[in-house]
């Protein structure tokens, strides 16, 4: 134990520093705040509400109005009387059912965790590619710079959600390839179409951070350090990943954060589209895309799904400018 | 300059070559036979092979021994060249041709759009530069932080429910009403209705325009207040600022003749990059607004698998970015004498 203690106090300072400049940081404990509450709601969706959508539906209930609104809408308190016992239970459906009678509020919840781990795992897979392509363009240079650079500038060429269309409409077939259906099995998603969505998400993320990190890499490449590094017989791939590579985090953790709130985005865009996750998954793009024939009537089927991608969102981005505030002062006003 | 505008014109038309290779590989990687689609499942092994040699695809993709030109790529990019991208599979009208009907609705949307983005964000922008830490700059800065965190299609759903449905204020969708006898002349239905002389028909148009440009526009209007309002603060705690202010300039000729000046140069190219961003949202906003443009057009092509469509529809989009950054790089030097092309 004794051995134990200077190194748990070395590990301790370092935390302290970033939670200190962190809590003065209103828009990242606004951002954390919320982000806790849904990644909370995420995981005590399958214990405190189990669901089953396939098989979750009452016709008899279909298109009711959010059960809340019976506290003050008599209309509404109408249709959730209890034939037999006369009570109003204005918790049955607090937001409202949709067309097949499905509670509005359950699938929200559970569409939370298919959202985040999307939208997380598919900033993952663009940070790390587009990382290490990048650091390795911007340290070494020549012709692997030169075929980077022009690949990211063909692929931001394209408007993103269109270049993510293409990709999700080549691979969304019957018959997924094994990869697609194996990342399928790895993160419990139910759908290869939504793999393949959060695939084309993904890919067309990776030059955002190819870019930055070459950038920071430029920076970096000729400083002291690095090439004391150099000078010390240091091997350059050590030299990139001991000494350049954790140097450069701080931008990429921001950009990190601020990606997973345009992937959300971008994959329920593609569920609204019809080229993500496919019904019934509750994701929350879907349920957008499903709600449009009925919102007109009954606008509860559009207006929480939707509230729930724009709280997700605002809170990844908040966390974002948090965070920016935090491992790099400098490039905010 | 010229040497420096040669090179950025080649390299523009390098990328555009990534470009066309990057859709040719993707839209050749798409599962089944164009053919078979084309002519359903039922059709004779023979009518497919017939229709396969028609449209070359039974040529190698890049490279014939035989004869260097004679493969699918090369023909690909001379049909590109001369603007032919191919005909819809289920319409069969040639791609350019609906492309070109389809892009002023698309113009007019984008336009209004980016109009009502510049109109709200820059005012926006630069109150909050000015007034730092005021109610102004949080209220400015809680309008990017939400404009960038709303989802298009759902802010175009709720403008259309609440505005439309509930108030009954503006039309829900389409760019005219039923009765209209609008001829198009320009394409663009608002100017046309003052062309032909009809200021009912182009209020009718703008009735309908407004709507989907706020839903479109919501993007923009948040990424041109935030990037104002930070260059301007940066511009305003420059040196010469400092002087202008000691030469007891007041506060406006100082903000209006000096700062603003140079504090729009990113500005420009934030709204150089919204074409893209523009175009994207196209698809959600013309979708959710059945708005007959480009955009609800390669949605339709998405979900009956019409290949030739979504190409052109990409290839379209990916040329206008390309084109917009071009500009956008050679009107710095107007805007800033500072920076020399070399």
């Amino acid at each position: 134990m004794t051995t134990a203690s200077p190194a748990a106090a070395k590990t301790k300072r370092q935390p302290s520093i970033f939670s200190r400049r962190f809590r003065r940081s209103t828009p990242g404990k606004v951002g954390a705040i919320i982000v806790a509450i849904f990644v909370l709601l995420a995981i005590l969706a399958p214990i405190l509400k189990p669901y089953d959508a396939s098989s979750d539906r009452n016709y008899r209930l279909n298109l009711k109005p959010p059960s809340i609104a019976a506290l003050w809408d008599k209309e509404v308190a109408e249709e959730y009387r209890d034939p037999v016992t006369g009570q109003v239970n204005p918790w049955s459906h607090p937001f409202g059912t949709d067309n097949l009678g499905r509670d509005v509020l359950t699938r929200v919840w559970h569409g939370t965790a298919i959202s985040l781990k999307v939208g997380v795992v598919s900033t993952i897979l663009a940070l790390v590619i587009g990382t290490l392509v990048g650091v390795l363009a911007g340290y070494f240079g020549g012709w692997f710079d030169s075929i980077t650079g022009y690949l990211s500038d063909v692929m931001l060429a394209f408007p993103s959600i269109l270049l993510a269309i293409g990709f999700a409409s080549i691979f969304s077939s019957d018959n997924p390839p094994l990869l697609i259906s194996a990342i399928n099995k790895l993160f419990v998603l139910g759908s290869p179409q939504l793999v393949t969505a959060m695939l084309a998400v993904s890919l067309v993320q990776i030059p955002v951070y190819m870019r930055l990190s070459r950038a920071v890499v430029l920076g970096l490449r000729e400083r002291e350090f690095v090439q004391a590094s150099g000078a010390l017989g240091a091997t350059q791939i050590r030299t990139v990943f001991k000494h350049v590579l954790p140097n450069s985090l701080s931008p990429l953790i921001v950009q990190g954060a601020l990606s997973i709130a345009t992937a959300t985005i971008e994959v329920a865009a593609l569920g609204f589209l019809g080229i993500g996750a496919q019904p019934p998954l509750p994701e929350w793009g879907t349920m957008i895309s499903d709600s449009r024939q009925y919102y007109v009537d009954s606008p509860w089927t559009m207006i929480f799904p939707g509230l729930a991608i724009f709280l997700t969102v605002l809170g990844f981005n908040l966390l974002g400018d948090g965070l920016r505030d935090v491992l790099d002062p400098r490039s905010t006003q | 300059m010229g040497s420096y505008l040669i090179r950025r014109i080649l390299r523009t038309l390098l990328v555009m070559i990534g470009i066309s290779l990057l859709v040719f590989v993707f839209v050749r990687s798409i599962p089944g036979d164009p053919a078979t689609a084309m002519l359903g499942e039922r059709a004779t092994p023979q009518a497919v092979k017939n229709l396969r040699t028609q449209l070359g695809l039974d040529k190698p993709w890049f490279f014939n021994p035989a004869n260097p030109l004679d493969a699918q790529y090369p023909k690909y990019v001379a049909a590109l060249a001369k603007g032919d991208l191919g005909s819809g599979i289920k319409s069969n009208i040639p791609v350019r041709d609906e492309l070109g009907s389809r892009f002023p609705a698309t113009a007019e949307l984008s336009l209004a759009a980016l109009f009502f983005a510049l109109v709200i964000g820059l005012p926006a922008g630069i109150l909050a530069a000015l007034r730092r830490n005021s109610v102004w700059d949080n209220l400015a800065t809680t309008i990017s932080l939400v404009g960038v965190s709303m989802p298009v299609f759902w802010l175009g759903l709720l403008l259309s429910y609440f505005f439309a449905v509930k108030l009954g204020w503006l039309p829900p969708s389409a760019r005219l009403g039923n009765e209209s006898t609008l001829e198009p002349l320009t394409g663009f239905y608002v100017l046309d209705g003052l062309l032909r002389g009809k200021p009912a028909e182009a209020w009718d148009a703008l009735r309908h325009l407004i709507l989907p440009a706020i839903a479109l526009g919501s993007i923009p209007l948040a990424i041109i207040a935030r990037i104002t309002r930070s260059s301007l603060l940066d511009v305003l705690g420059q040196d010469y600022v400092r002087t202008a202010r000691a030469k007891g300039l007041s506060q406006r000729t100082i903000t209006l003749k000096h700062a603003l000046r140079n504090a729009l140069l990113p500005v420009v190219t934030v709204i150089g990059l919204q074409a893209g961003a523009l175009l994207g949202g196209a698809v959600l906003t013309e979708t959710i607004f059945s708005w007959p443009g480009i955009g609800s057009w390669v949605y339709e092509a998405i979900s009956q698998r019409d290949y030739p469509i979504i190409q052109g529809g990409v290839i379209f989009a990916a040329l206008v970015v390309s084109v917009t950054n071009l500009l956008v790089d050679l009107s710095y030097a107007s805007l800033d004498p500072r920076i020399q092309y070399r």
